[in-house]
């Protein structure tokens, strides 16, 4: 029975019922909308970190960390990727043989990042690969041929075919001096991949940096879906545990990327958290005037003796049912905005003209939304509870109606 | 005058509507307020970050050097640049760079030395303080070497350590020396990390053979000048010489800046609308319930343009009464934000990210846009919202309105 | 060879003049023809029957022997500056050398020693020892236009390179024989093309020229002052040009030097490197 009061009672007053639930619902809509798109940027930029480079975990040897040095190896990587690989959330499994030097060219030196890689499965896993913008990316039976940043090769003044002496110290600390010749140029945008990293195939890595054949620096593990990671973490390390390799999570071999994300998320959050400050300003506003304006209502009531209780029940319940309709329509809208922009996406090229580099990671100017149904939830509940807070609030104002007055 | 107290005398007859509404837009105001200082303060503290640990606002060179780095391209006389310099109270520290090897035990790397002066550095930019371990060096030339972080690591080197410099000096001479680390630096990124080998210009001197002259000199005003009055400025000040901004030396930072200032103007606009939606949205229902008092007035004679007009006077008055208010408290909160910021170290922590320390405090910057804007939209929307329904309500029979409410 | 031959056909031999002569005598009988086959083998006329990768091995041997021992001086202009040092040097085979300076007073005593692949400089000063990384290896040796790599590949030539000939005959007044060597697929050099000019008289190299990947010329080493040393005739002065920075030059001149005589792998080890 007083649902269908509270329910009537809010439609009476069209326009007031309809400006707060709009109110909530904006609020809604853009909350959701705006940390979708930065999730979605978020992963998008892990995404392709973790393919580039070691996967979302990350197999090494536990000195490697402290200090990267080419003799601090894993062994046994293929009987490790068998197992890995047969772990249903993982996608695929990565093998690198990371080491410094310097690429020689007629026309300079230039201090480099070495990756040995393996050509299969980088095609089909590393942006690098896509982003090959000259000659091709390297084929499984590559020997001495490596591909290299765009800014690299202006800085050593080469191009495709021409040759490139790798000098470097080797896993028994010998120096070596390896020719190879250009097969690739790739660029990802970012100064410091493009002029810093370079691949070669795995085998030739392995006569380069005098490795094993079933040796290397580090094994990475590509995940289906990112949230598995503790899981599939904690499978491998009981795996390995009597072996001496560190099981480590991509926060913390790319911690920058983390740091990013981490500030970017916090400050997302503090600008949603002034913005629901505002709406519930607003709201509060709505429900005072409107308990204001309906004083001589509720004396009438009073008068007629209905429980001062029932009156708040009511008025509780107006306040519940305003607050589901700007939920409903926030978060349906919202999340309609934010999953349409999750499939076609945006593109943001017009507020970055030259692309954008986030902490060496070249970020795509097309931006996809990502929406995660805990952000419904929890936005929706704060929402919801507020309003509520807030009537409860107001609903004390009505013990105060002094009934003659007001029937004036 | 009259006008004036017309209206004030018509806003306070219901207290409580007024109370309400004036509550509304303060209210609103002191929030866009604060947040406009908040978000302009994060800006600008990120590129404090930025500048001030070692890159600084800008760099003087001399003409060419940045592309070859070439050890004879000096800054001639840097000591009257820093004279110069320091009587416009601009900060700046003077550097000189050289190419050779540091080798610890049978461990040895290639390092980029920066012969730099310790008081300078100390007064100009946080580097100094940015150490893992040990101090930077000490005024007097006493052959310290400060390392960057992955340096140290690959030479195995801790505090304390003797380290062997071998270079090729200015006069073509191979010029060594043993230097002992007084400090290890956290991470700045890439490059410096990799190579920096810091001592002081006096020992460079030595070891270089270079008796005079620097490479580089670095500004940082700390954010009291603007990067376009600075690039006015020094090239004037310092003739014959190459200035970059910090734009300029870092796009990558730079585009990432802007990236963020953009987005945060959206929000911005966003704050601001929701922030004018609910002040509009207040002033309508008010004005609505007035509608029967304005039938009154219509049917006693009054002019519906006298109505309109009367109506937007009170609705001014009534918003530069709030924003008084909001201003009074906005600025008081926007202050003690400004003063001691928000920690956020407890989600997300002291990072460096490409060489930008990213300070977890965040710091309001009051300014007079932050306090003008929010005041001047909170008069326009209140305003503008009396306006619609007051015109609505004078056009109408009056009998009409008086039935309204 | 060529000494052996000489000798015989002189009858040089402290035996006893009547002995030397009978000896002699029989030797022309026997020998002749065989030394005229050798000589005209040893002295082509066209130079055809010693083969390129013959004129490359003796080129390569230049100043080397089983070991070797000297003094040199080098003196390196710059844009900026102008140096000369004094320098002791000594080599076994081919991977091994120890190069000391001797003068200016003040860098007395620095030296560098190569044993294979790894270079390490000892420095009197500071009275340490430093081995270079390998990114170092693309840096100026003791200031000059010779890199350290240039250290560690001088004695690889042959290895990296398959030289062909591609001119023989008068050039600026002398007969030359040019060759051109191409690195080989897999050799760790950066050079496209070295072309190395030798007299063909006596197979001295007179310049040898480095193109870059582009055959573009990159450095250019003249040798000059052809005189005798320790038995062999050698261009006693190497002049190494930039070709980018034309005024620039480092000039090496030996003094003395000596070849095959005994060297104990002492010699090379890092304790002598610091004495």
């Amino acid at each position: 029975m007083i649902f269908r009061v509270a329910w009537r009672s809010i439609w009476r007053n069209r326009r007031r019922t309809l400006i707060t639930a709009a109110s909530i619902a904006l609020g809604l809509i853009i909350a959701i909308f705006f940390i979708a798109m930065a999730e979605g940027v978020y992963e998008q930029i892990v995404n392709d970190g973790v393919r580039m480079q070691a996967g979302h975990i990350t197999l090494e040897n536990p000195d490697y960390q402290m200090a990267p040095a080419i003799d601090l190896r894993i062994g046994d990587v293929e009987n490790i990727r068998k197992y890995i690989k047969k772990i249903e959330a993982v996608e695929e499994a990565k093998l690198l043989i990371w080491g410094q030097g310097v690429a020689n060219s007629g026309a300079g030196a230039v201090g480099v990042s070495i990756m040995g890689v393996e050509p299969a499965v980088e095609i089909k896993n590393s942006p690098l690969a896509r982003d090959i913008v000259a000659g091709s990316y390297l084929a499984e039976d590559d020997d001495r041929k490596v591909v290299l940043g765009e800014h690299l090769a202006k800085e050593l003044k080469i191009g495709l075919g021409n040759k490139i002496v790798i000098t470097t110290n080797n896993a028994r600390g010998e120096l070596v001096e390896e020719l190879c010749r250009v097969k690739g140029i790739f660029r990802t945008g970012s100064d410091e991949i493009d002029g810093y990293f370079i691949q070669i195939p795995l085998n030739f890595a392995r006569k380069v940096f005098g490795l094993q054949a079933d040796e290397a620096t580090q094994l990475g593990v590509i995940l289906k879906r990112p949230q598995d990671q503790p899981m599939v973490m904690e499978e491998i390390k009981s795996a390995l545990a009597n072996k001496n390799i560190e099981v480590l999570p991509w926060q913390q071999i790319l911690p920058e990327v983390a740091s990013y994300i981490r500030i970017d998320r916090v400050s997302n959050w503090v600008f949603q958290g002034l913005l629901f400050v505002i709406i519930l300003f607003t709201i509060l506003n709505t429900l005072l005037m409107s308990v204001m304006e309906r004083e001589r209502e509720f004396a009438v009531l009073l008068a007629l003796g209905t429980p001062v209780r029932k009156l708040k029940g009511q008025l509780f319940l107006e306040s519940v049912f305003i607050g589901c309709l700007g939920c409903f329509a926030g978060l349906t809208l919202g999340g309609l905005a934010a999953f349409v922009l999750q499939i076609r996406g945006l593109d943001l090229a017009f507020l970055m003209p030259e692309g954008v580099t986030i902490s060496g990671f070249a970020m795509s100017t097309t931006v996809h939304a990502l929406v995660t149904p805990p952000v419904f939830l929890w936005t929706g509940g704060i929402v919801l509870g507020a309003m509520l807070l807030l009537s409860l609030l107001i609903m004390r104002r009505i013990k105060k109606i002094g009934l003659a007055e007001t029937l004036r | 005058m009259g006008l004036l107290r017309v209206s004030w005398r018509n806003l306070w007859r219901n207290r409580r509507r007024t109370a309400i509404t004036m509550a509304a837009v303060a209210l609103n105001a002191i929030i866009l307020i604060t947040t406009y200082s908040l978000m302009d303060g994060m800006l600008r503290q990120t590129v404090l970050n930025a500048t001030e640990l070692v890159t600084g606002e800008a760099q003087i060179h001399s003409p060419g050097y940045l592309s070859d780095r070439s050890i004879y391209k000096t800054l001639e006389n840097p000591q009257a640049i820093l004279q110069t310099l320091r009587e416009q109270s601009i900060s700046a520290a003077p550097r000189a760079y050289g190419y050779g090897l540091v080798s610890r035990g049978t461990k040895s790397a290639g390092a980029l030395f920066w012969g730099v002066d310790p008081e300078s550095e100390k007064a100009t930019f946080k580097l100094p303080a940015h150490l893992a371990e040990g101090s930077f060096l000490s005024p007097n030339p006493q052959k310290g070497i400060v390392l960057g972080k992955k340096l140290a690591r690959s030479l195995n080197a801790r505090l304390g350590a003797e380290i062997v410099l071998l270079v090729q000096a200015a006069d073509g001479s191979l010029g060594n020396e043993l230097f002992t680390v007084t400090g290890i630096l956290k991470s700045v990124g890439e490059g410096i990390d990799r190579n920096a080998a810091i001592i002081h210009l006096e020992d460079y001197r030595h070891l270089f053979v270079l008796p005079a002259g620097v490479h580089e000199i670095a500004v940082n005003t700390g954010g009291r000048v603007s990067l376009d009055k600075l690039s006015a400025i020094l090239p004037r000040l310092v003739p014959d010489s190459e200035v970059k901004t910090w734009r300029q030396l870092l796009p990558a930072l730079s585009d990432m800046l802007q990236l963020s200032g953009a987005s945060m103007s959206l929000f911005g606009a966003i704050f601001f609308a929701a922030a004018g939606l609910g002040v509009m949205n207040t002033m309508l229902m008010t004005t609505y319930e007035r509608s029967h008092e304005f039938g009154l007035l219509k049917a006693l004679g009054t002019s519906p343009w006298r109505i309109v007009r009367d109506v937007a006077f009170e609705a001014w008055l009534m918003a530069a009464v709030s924003t008084v208010f909001a201003v009074i408290l906005g600025v008081a909160a926007t202050l003690a934000l400004q003063e001691y910021g928000l920690d956020t170290s407890a989600l997300a922590g002291e990072t460096t990210i490409a060489g930008v320390v990213f300070d977890p405090v965040w710091r309001a910057a009051l300014s007079i846009e932050a306090v003008a804007a929010p005041v001047v939209i909170m008069w326009i929307v209140c305003v503008l919202a009396a306006l619609y329904p007051a015109a609505m309500s004078a056009r109408l029979d009056p009998v009409k309105s008086m039935h309204r409410v | 060879m060529n000494d052996d031959i000489r000798k015989i056909f002189s009858g040089k031999r402290k035996v006893g003049s009547k002995h030397v002569h009978s000896f002699g005598r029989r030797a022309i009988l026997i020998f002749l023809p065989l030394a005229i086959f050798l000589l005209l083998g040893a002295h082509p006329v066209r130079g055809e029957t010693l083969t390129a990768d013959d004129i490359l091995n003796k080129v390569d041997d230049l100043y080397r022997g089983t070991s070797s021992y000297g003094m040199m001086t080098m003196e390196v202009v710059t844009a900026h500056w102008k140096r000369t040092l004094s320098l002791e040097f000594w080599s076994k085979g081919k991977d091994k050398s120890l190069i000391r300076i001797l003068s200016p007073l003040k860098e007395k005593g620095t030296a560098t020693l190569r044993a294979g692949n790894e270079i390490w400089n000892y420095l009197p000063k500071v009275n340490r020892v430093i081995k270079l990384p390998s990114s170092m290896m693309s840096a100026s040796w003791m200031g000059s236009h010779f890199t350290n790599d240039d250290l560690v590949k001088e004695s690889r030539f042959a290895d990296d390179y398959n030289c062909r000939i591609t001119f023989q005959g008068p050039r600026k007044g002398e007969n030359v024989i040019e060759l051109s060597c191409i690195p080989r697929p897999d050799a760790p050099v950066v050079w496209g093309k070295v072309e190395i000019v030798v007299r063909q008289s006596d197979y001295l190299p007179i310049v040898i020229n480095y193109y870059d990947e582009g055959l573009r010329p990159a450095r250019s080493m003249t040798f000059s002052k052809f005189a005798k040393m320790s038995g062999r005739t050698l261009p006693a002065v190497l002049t190494l040009v930039p070709v980018d920075k034309p005024r620039e030059k480092t000039v090496v001149v030996y003094d003395k030097i000596t070849f095959d005589l005994s060297l104990n792998n002492e010699v090379f080890s890092i304790r002598n490197l610091q004495k």
